[in-house]
């Protein structure tokens, strides 16, 4: 099923630029410095808390950066009914912190009530995908808004599976009209230990449904690679991240640090390494941050010329 | 049970427990590939389960394992993973059966230390990420008429906490903290203790006499002030009482812990 397009038009948000993903540590340089990121991603789960400092920073930061909310335990592919509690929690959130998106993984982490806290793999068969498109539609019916889903790093496959990876990404998230954040990391990640052409997932990723892309790094151990967002992103991911905005355009890119996290400073600068990536590619970081935000209002111009 | 379903119980199963069996159970579902062989790719997921939780306890829990040393934080970790999978949808809750565990497992219930100073170390999250709320400002007694003060209650931040351990957990605590040995456990004789969160959002915690574990408990449960009172009176005579209070509540004030007098 493929969009037309005056649809896809529609789809995507306006662009940010480039973001960060917002970690404890720096808080206060952010909030002090008010550095030239655009847009800050937060972990949703480390909020929904009643207060204190994690509700302080959000907000304070929310004032003068745009937000998008990040989750780890929608468990969108499980087996168990949708959790609305935790639904329920996600949704007050957002309307504290008015995200320009809300982004969680295309995977399952709990069944009968017990949470893994990890994202794992789901069997790529069209029964997932019938179950994981159902779940999605009803989770954007209670939002009021359509979700973005991850890929995530794997380690196996199951013999059930009857599609690649990235066919079974496009199957769900056209039928249950969602988008998509496209972590290049993580399809590396999942290439190397899986032994798969990472090209060929992004030369058939959806490109109207991308909305978001997380870069990051992990720990190459030979035989396998694991996904452990604690270093540096690393020259392959760069490359790959070179041939994924080739493909699909601006996308609002961000780095995604989990561990071992460096200055604030490091990051920064680390995020500059993507800006002349997309500046080389596509000639758009040429605009300075200050005007970025008037080609995203630019773009939001045509959609609504295209929702008209 | 879906096929979907009974590969997630599978998976899971083996998650909580990594033994030949459940691994044989998994492997029927996982595709040998080119490199690394199932086995080791569940391997993988197994060895990531126990590493992130042990990783919550580790670093949420940081002077108990410090109090406890390597090899019996290791046994804790294992203890608490086998007897408690998780329900929450943040690791923030996870440890919150910790000073239960302590309090019930066969061998570390023998060092009831340890339990209280888990208790300890959650009350401190407890009081970090609770709500937000007014203070009432530090001169707010001068405004309470006479004939109000045997009907006042008070209503305290969100983020107090009252504890009472039977130990010198909080003592210990703070030692290694400041990276000093902790004292010699001692048992026995009850230790009261506040914690809350102050203006500038840093938690703190004191102690408390008896008498005032009493009247702010007193108070968390609605009592009025006449109440309290009376309650005071086999610590203090009549005449001292009033005083007493008051110096307690000015004092409340000045931590900023009253959220509401009514
Ligand atoms: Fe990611």
């Amino acid at each position: 099923m493929q969009p037309s397009d005056a649809t896809s038009e529609t789809l995507l948000s306006p662009y940010l630029g480039f973001g960060l993903g917002l970690r404890t540590p720096h808080y206060e340089q952010v909030l002090q410095e008010q550095p030239d990121v655009d847009w800050f991603e937060v972990l949703s789960e480390n909020y929904m808390v009643a207060g204190g400092k994690p509700r302080y920073y959000l907000e304070a930061i929310g004032e003068r950066y745009p937000l998008v909310m990040h989750g780890v335990s929608m468990s969108i592919g499980s087996t168990d009914p949708l959790n609305m509690e935790y639904l329920r929690s996600l949704k007050a959130l957002a309307n504290a912190v008015n995200p320009r998106w809300i982004s969680d993984h295309i995977c399952w982490t709990s069944i009968h009530g017990v949470n893994s806290h990890d994202l794992l793999p789901l069997p790529y068969t069209w029964e997932t995908v019938r179950h994981v498109a159902e779940r999605v539609k009803q989770v954007q019916d209670f939002l009021g808004r359509r979700i973005l889903l991850e890929n995530v790093s794997s380690y196996l496959s199951y013999r059930n599976s009857e599609m690649n990876e990235w066919e079974f990404l496009n199957a769900v998230c056209d039928e249950a009209d969602c988008l998509i954040l496209l972590d290049v990391n993580n399809i590396y990640v999942s290439a190397r230990n899986h032994g798969f052409d990472p090209l060929d997932y992004l030369n058939v990723v959806n490109p109207l449904r991308v909305q978001q892309i997380h870069l990051a790094g992990h720990s190459d151990y030979g035989d396998y690679v694991i996904d452990t967002h604690d270093h540096d992103v690393p020259d392959a991911v760069w490359d790959l991240y070179r041939e994924t905005l080739k493909r699909l355009g601006p996308v609002s890119s961000m780095i995604e640090r989990d561990g071992n996290i460096p200055t604030f400073d490091e990051l920064y600068n680390e995020l500059g390494q993507a800006r002349t990536i997309a500046d080389d590619v596509l000639g758009i970081d040429a605009i300075p941050a200050s005007k970025r935000h008037v080609f995203g209002a630019a773009q939001q111009a045509v959609q609504e010329v295209a929702r008209v | 049970m879906s096929e979907l379903e009974r590969l997630q119980d599978t998976m899971m199963r083996y998650l909580l427990q990594p033994d030949a069996d459940n691994e044989a159970d998994c492997l029927q579902w996982v595709d040998d590939q080119h490199g690394l062989a199932a086995p080791q790719r569940l391997h993988i997921y197994a060895n990531a389960y126990k590493a992130r939780l042990r990783e919550v306890i580790d670093t949420d829990h940081e002077m108990l394992g410090l109090y406890l040393g390597d090899e019996l934080f290791e046994q804790m970790v294992s203890g608490y993973l086998a007897a408690y999978q998780s329900p929450y949808t943040s690791l923030r809750q996870y440890c919150d059966r910790l000073p239960e565990f302590l309090r019930q497992d066969s061998f570390f219930s023998q060092y009831p230390i340890l339990s209280d100073l888990a208790g300890f170390e959650r009350r401190l999250f407890d009081a970090f990420d609770a709500a937000e709320s007014d203070r009432v400002p530090v001169n707010a007694l001068e405004g309470i008429a006479a004939n109000h003060w045997p009907i006042l209650k008070v209503r305290f931040h969100p983020s107090v906490q009252l504890c009472q351990f039977q130990s010198n957990a909080v003592e210990s605590w703070q030692a290694l903290k400041h990276n000093q040995e902790p004292p010699a456990p001692r048992l026995g004789e009850s230790r009261y203790w506040l914690l809350w969160r102050n203006q500038e959002r840093v938690t703190e915690f004191s102690s408390l006499q008896y008498w005032q574990y009493r009247l702010m408990a007193g108070f968390l449960n609605g009592d009025d002030l006449s109440q309290q009172c009376e309650l005071l009176l086999d610590t203090f005579d009549e005449n001292e009482t009033p005083g007493q209070v008051f110096a307690a509540l000015q004092a409340w004030l000045e931590m900023g812990i009253i959220s509401h007098f009514s």
